[in-house]
Order: C-alpha cells, then structure tokens, then sequence
C-alpha cells in the first residue's frame, strides 16, 4: 500500500480524489492546503507519495518541491496542477519531480501517472512536455546575459534588496532598477521573485 | 521698502527742523522694516501672523510723518493712500473700512491736538480730511471688488458625485453661487461640434436640454475673454487678446432665437472647455454685473471646465477600479470553474470505477448532482457580478459574503457565519472584491495560526465607512512562547490600499479584527 499526502486547497478535488483512490492501492492519509501545512504533514506523516498543486493560498507547491528536494529521503513528488505559466513550467522542469499531471486531463491519467511514479519511472503529462519544451526553447532563443546583468540576478537570487545591490555594485538605487527592469522585459520575467526562482537557468547559459 | 521711499521723498525740500525731527523717526521705521522683512522672508506663516502688527504700526507711523511734514509738498495722499492700498489688496473692504475708520480718528486726533500751534491751518485739515475720506470710499470700492479673486476657483472641493446628480448641473451651480446669479445654462459637446448638451438652472428650476442650434455663433469673441451680452439692447461687449474692449452687436456674437428659447437677457458667456468636451457657461440675473466680469467670467469658465474634469477623472478612477475588480472576479471564477470541473471529472472516473466493480453508484450520482446544481448558482452569482453597474445593493453584497462564507467553512472546516447590522444602502463595486479578499485571508489566518473552529463576521455601514468584524475563537495572532506576535501582514497591506484602517485585539481564545473601509474617494 502506498501512503499518499495531498497538498491542495480545493475541497472538491479532495473528496474526489479521496473517492477514486478507495479501494486502491493507494492510502490518502491526508489533505494539507497550504504550504505551511504541507511542510508540517509531509515531516510528521512521511508519505511515500506526493500530490501537489502548484497553486496554494499562501504561495507555491514548487517552493514545496523545492524544499524537500535538498532533503535526502523525500517523497515521490507528483505536480497536480490546473495550469502553469512558463516561469513556472521552467522551474518545474529545473525542479525535475517524478511526474506532472494537468487537472484538466483524463482523470485516468493520474492513476496511471501514480502507477508508473510507484514503479519508479518518470511520467509527465503530453501536454505539459510539450509546453515545457515550447518554453524552453523560447528561453534559449532569449539573448544571454551581460556581465552586469548576470552579477545583478546573482544579487537578487541572494535575497538582496536594490539598496544593498546598488551598494555592493557601486551604482546608485535608481540604476539599479532601470538594470532590473531590462532583465525583466529581456526575459518577460513579472517580478524579482520570478527572477530569482529563475536565476539558476538564467546563470547557467 | 515704504520706509525708504519715505525716507526719500521726506529728503527732498524739508527744511533742517522738519528733517532733525523726522529723521530719527524715520530710521526707527525704517530699521523696523527691515527686520519684518527679514523675519518674514519666505515665511508666510510668520507674514500673515505679524500682518496686523506691522499694519498697526505702518498707520501710527504715517500718521506721525503727515503731521511732521507740513506745507505743499507733504506726501499726505501717500502716507494715507498706502495702508489703505495694502489692507485692500491683502484683505477685504471690511479690512479696507477699518484702516480707513482709524486712520481717519487718528487724523483727527492730531488735527486737534495740533490745531492751538503755530503753523496749523484748519482749511488744509479740512480739505485734507475730505481728500482722505474720498480715498477711503475709493479704496473701500477696490476692496470690494477683490473678492472676485477669491470666490472662484473652488474645484478642488469637489469630491464626487451623490448618485444619480448630473455632472453638469455641479458645476453650473458652483457658477452661480459664485456670481450670486439667478439663472444660468451649461451646454457642452466633443470638440468640433456645436455644444447641444445642456443643463439649465433658471429662477431655481432645473432642467437637462439639448440645444438644437448654437448658441453662440462668434466664438473668436469668446477665444480670450468671456463676453458680456445685452439681448434686449442688441449689445455686447468682449475683450480683444491686446486687453481693448471690442464692442459687437449681441446678434452678431450669439444666436438670438436660442437665447430666448433659454430665456437670456442680460448676463455672461465664457468658455468651458475640458480634455474631452468644450462648450460654453451662460449666466444671467447677475445683480451688480459690470465689465470686471469680462475677467471674471474667464475664470469661472476655467473652473467650471476643472470641475468637469475633475468629475471625469474621479469616475474613470472608479471605473478603472470596478474593471479591475470585474477582472479579479472572472480570473476567480475562471479557477474556481477550472478546479470544480477537474473535481467532477475525478469523482466520474471514481464513480465508473466503483460501477464497474459492481458496487452501487446511486448516492455518489446524486451527491455528484447536487454538487453540480450548486456550482451552477454559483456561476450564475459571478457571471451577474460581472455583469453589474459601479454599486452593488448592500443585501446583494452580504448573499455573496455568505455564499462565500459557506464555500470557507467547507473548505477549511470551520463555522464561518455573516451576519449584518442593517441590509439597506449599496457599496461601490470595487469594494466588494476587496470585501471578499479580505474575508478569505482573515478566515485562512484564523484558521492557519489560531486553528479557529468558528468565525463570525459582521458588516455594516455607518456613515461613509463600511465596517467588517472578524471574530475568531482561536489561539489568536500571539505565537506559542507568548512573545511575539504574528501581524496578518497581507491583510493589513490589503486594507492599506483600499486606503482602509485595521485594529486588531488579540487574546488567547478570542481574536477580533476590525477593518475600516472608505465608501467614497479611495478607488485610486
């Protein structure tokens, strides 16, 4: 039997899926619906596997990824999601969890996606690798950061604020912001929490 | 610098006595003068504070020189005219009437005291008495006429609309109060076209008309000034940009028919003009009208324009605000519908499964049925939320807070109840999102940090707030240790832009959270 936790907040996909895995092979031990709860019942219960939607009241399923992913013996992760952006389809993708299933999709995938995660493979919905490899591509056509630009993401995946950058950098605040703002359109990024989740693809090229 | 311009003229053809006794005199005064200036230089608080000193002593101080020069060359006519000149254009007349009532006694206090010595002559007093009291009519006039510089200009004022008033019809009555005006009309229409939009105040009636043809036809008249019209006498009269008067016959200017349809005779029009529309502002019944409202009319024609768009710029605020919230509610209702069906489509797959393992289905279809009836009302509530005007009924607003209220309850299984004080009234639409956003983060905080079991909200609208009470009987916002405790930062921030204010009293076992929220002026 497989101990299963599910990390959404919508109530009727927890009775539903409640519902479809009776008298399967899975056990649905619980129900957390935000990331805070998720970190709590994943320490305390130790699922084997886990269903998580990516959008949570109080922020995203991918920070729960990412959180256990430094963990030694995490859980298997599956993403239940009702739709990604590209900045969240790059992250997951950078995130690599077991599998990725789309809400929308035939339900009997999820079992199948279930099925296959226990059996230890890899198992992403169609459209999500298709979207994925749209997205990356995309990403890769972007033009590659200027020395100035690469330092100042470094900065900002850091947690620092413009103040501190432009300190550390030797500008003043404003030219700070003008830089940030031209790395957010270069790479249609909305904010710097999206540039710093992103920061590591970024880097890399 | 009066000081030194005194100082100047008492200089030139004074005898030796006359300047040994007013020197020292002078450079008092003059060293007096100096340091007002000196205190009040970029100061207009001190300025206006010190203005009655400096006024008081300005008088005692000119009366003196009148006294202590003497013979046909005394600047008399200056030392009086000033005071009085300063008190007109700094005041008022009443200001004006005072200065000239005491410079006068003050006069005559000194003629008296003068009139046994030598070199007096009672037939310059006298005539001297009635130069100052002809200044004193003069200036008090001025005076009077320097309140048009401060009766207009008010479109700052203007806060809003009460529902259901015509923009129009705010700002000609501001017009009207202005110029004391009976009767009056306001027309405008997009730029190029012929004014036909009009609201007319006459003898205290209002009405909304459209005009059928312009009313005025020489608007070259109307480019620089306002124009003064006479219908009855076929006269009227504009100023030309050079500052002249131009003189044209009213027929000539205005179209004579449309005026007596609006009932003009004798009155002004002034050009009204806004960033999207431009027409004109017709006054009439205007007692005391004089060419001074030739400039006048001008001004009011600015700030009836101000008053317009100042109309427009606060009702695309509070559009900008419903779309903003029109855009919220269907990004909700696109999740909310995207989630519920994903739902639906597990249990089906769930309910197939079970059918085929032989097992009975029939409650779990009519659970499922159930579920899909009320998801349907649901939609019905956003899809007309969407389609709704810049109010919502107060009664409307709270069935949604209640729906939303049990939609929490299920999902965070707590007892989540609305109650209100009062259901009659409307808020603006902006404010019901914010409403709904609010209730979500006050009932996932309660829940998250104080593991709440119940929750009671309560709305209700006094005066020109709106007031929603969250009570939790949670562990409230104080963490664990009793040390610290957590702020619900995201609903303050939420609060705060709706220009709102939040109080929070927290204890173990009761949490209550009082938000504030402005009804009128915070959609930006």
């Amino acid at each position: 039997m497989t101990r299963v936790l599910l990390v959404d907040d919508h109530p009727m996909i927890g009775a539903a899926l409640q519902m479809l895995l009776r008298g399967s092979d899975y056990e649905l031990l619980d129900r957390a619906r935000t990331v805070t709860e998720a970190g709590k019942k994943i320490a305390g219960l130790k699922p084997d596997l886990l269903l998580l939607d990516v959008n949570l009241p109080d922020g995203s399923g991918l920070d729960v990824l990412r959180k256990i992913s430094r963990s030694r013996s995490r859980p298997r992760v599956i993403l239940l999601t009702a739709g990604m952006d590209e900045a969240q389809l790059l992250t997951a993708a950078d995130l690599d969890p077991e599998g990725m299933v789309l809400k929308t999709s035939d339900p009997s995938l999820l079992t199948e996606c279930m099925d296959a995660v226990v059996a230890g493979k890899k198992w992403v919905d169609p459209e999500i690798a298709e979207r994925t490899r749209q997205a990356e591509a995309k990403a890769a056509s972007a033009p590659p950061l200027t020395r100035r630009e690469r330092e100042l993401v470094e900065l900002v995946r850091q947690g620092l604020r413009n103040r501190d950058i432009a300190s550390e950098l030797g500008v003043t605040e404003g030219t700070v912001k003008v830089y940030l703002h031209a790395i957010f359109d270069k790479f249609h990024v909305e904010n710097r929490t999206e540039l710093a989740l992103r920061a590591a693809e970024l880097i890399a090229r | 610098m009066l000081a030194t311009t005194l100082f100047v003229i008492i200089m030139f053809g004074r005898s030796s006595t006359e300047l040994t006794q007013t020197y020292p005199f002078l450079i008092l005064y003059a060293a007096w003068a100096v340091l007002i200036a000196m205190v009040t230089w970029k100061n207009w608080w001190l300025d206006a504070r010190l203005s009655f000193l400096t006024h008081g002593v300005d008088m005692a101080v000119f009366t003196g020189l009148a006294f202590s020069s003497t013979g046909w060359s005394s600047p008399f006519v200056l030392f009086f005219i000033l005071p009085l000149l300063s008190a007109a254009v700094r005041w008022s007349w009443r200001e004006t009437a005072l200065t000239a009532t005491v410079l006068i006694v003050l006069f005559m206090i000194g003629g008296f005291i003068l009139s046994g010595s030598v070199g007096f002559e009672l037939q310059r007093f006298v005539l001297r008495a009635a130069n100052l009291l002809i200044l004193t009519l003069l200036l008090i006039w001025f005076g009077v006429h320097q309140r048009f510089a401060r009766t207009f200009l008010q479109a700052d004022d203007f806060d809003g609309l009460a529902e259901n008033e015509n923009p129009l019809g705010r700002a000609l009555s501001r017009a009207l109060q202005g110029t004391q005006a009976t009767s009056g009309a306001l027309l405008v229409g997009p730029p190029g076209e012929d004014p036909s939009d009009g609201f007319a105040v006459v003898d205290g009636k209002s009405r909304s008309f459209s005009a059928e043809r312009a009313l005025v036809r020489d608007t070259t008249a109307l480019a620089d000034s306002a124009l003064l019209f006479d219908v009855p006498r076929n006269r009227a009269l504009t100023r030309a940009p050079e500052g002249r008067f131009r003189f044209l016959p009213a027929s000539a200017a205005i179209d004579v028919g449309e005026a007596h349809e609006l009932g003009l005779t004798q009155g002004l029009i002034a050009e009204v003009r806004t960033g999207a529309q431009q027409g004109w502002l017709v006054l009439w019944d205007i007692p005391d009208l004089s060419t001074d409202y030739i400039d006048v009319g001008r001004e009011l024609g600015s700030t009836t324009g101000a008053i317009l768009d100042r109309h427009i710029l606060l009702s695309a605020i509070e559009s900008g605000a419903a779309a903003r919230t029109r855009l919220s509610l269907a990004r909700d209702v696109h999740d909310s519908i995207v989630q519920f069906l994903a739902g639906a489509a597990f249990r089906v797959e769930a309910i197939k499964r079970s059918a085929k393992g032989g097992a009975s289905v029939g409650s779990e279809l009519d659970e499922l049925k159930r579920l899909l009836v009320e998801e349907q009302g649901e939609i019905r509530g956003f899809l007309m939320a969407l389609r709704r005007d810049r109010e919502l009924e107060l009664a409307d607003a709270l069935e949604e807070l209640r729906a939303l209220a049990e939609r929490l309850s299920q999902q965070w299984s707590v007892d989540c109840s609305v109650s209100a004080d009062g259901e009659h009234g409307s808020i603006p639409i902006r404010l019901q999102l914010d409403l709904h956003q609010m209730l979500r983060e006050a009932v996932a905080n309660a829940v998250r940090h104080g593991g709440a079991k119940r929750i009671d909200v309560e709305l209700s609208v006094d005066n020109d707030q709106l007031r929603l009470h969250v009570k939790d009987n949670g562990s409230g916002f104080a963490k664990a240790n009793g040390e610290d405790v957590a702020e619900p930062w995201s609903l303050k921030e939420r609060v705060e832009r709706a220009h709102g204010s939040i109080q929070l009293v927290s204890e173990p076992g009761s949490t209550n959270i009082l938000i504030r929220l402005p009804l009128a002026g915070a959609a930006a």
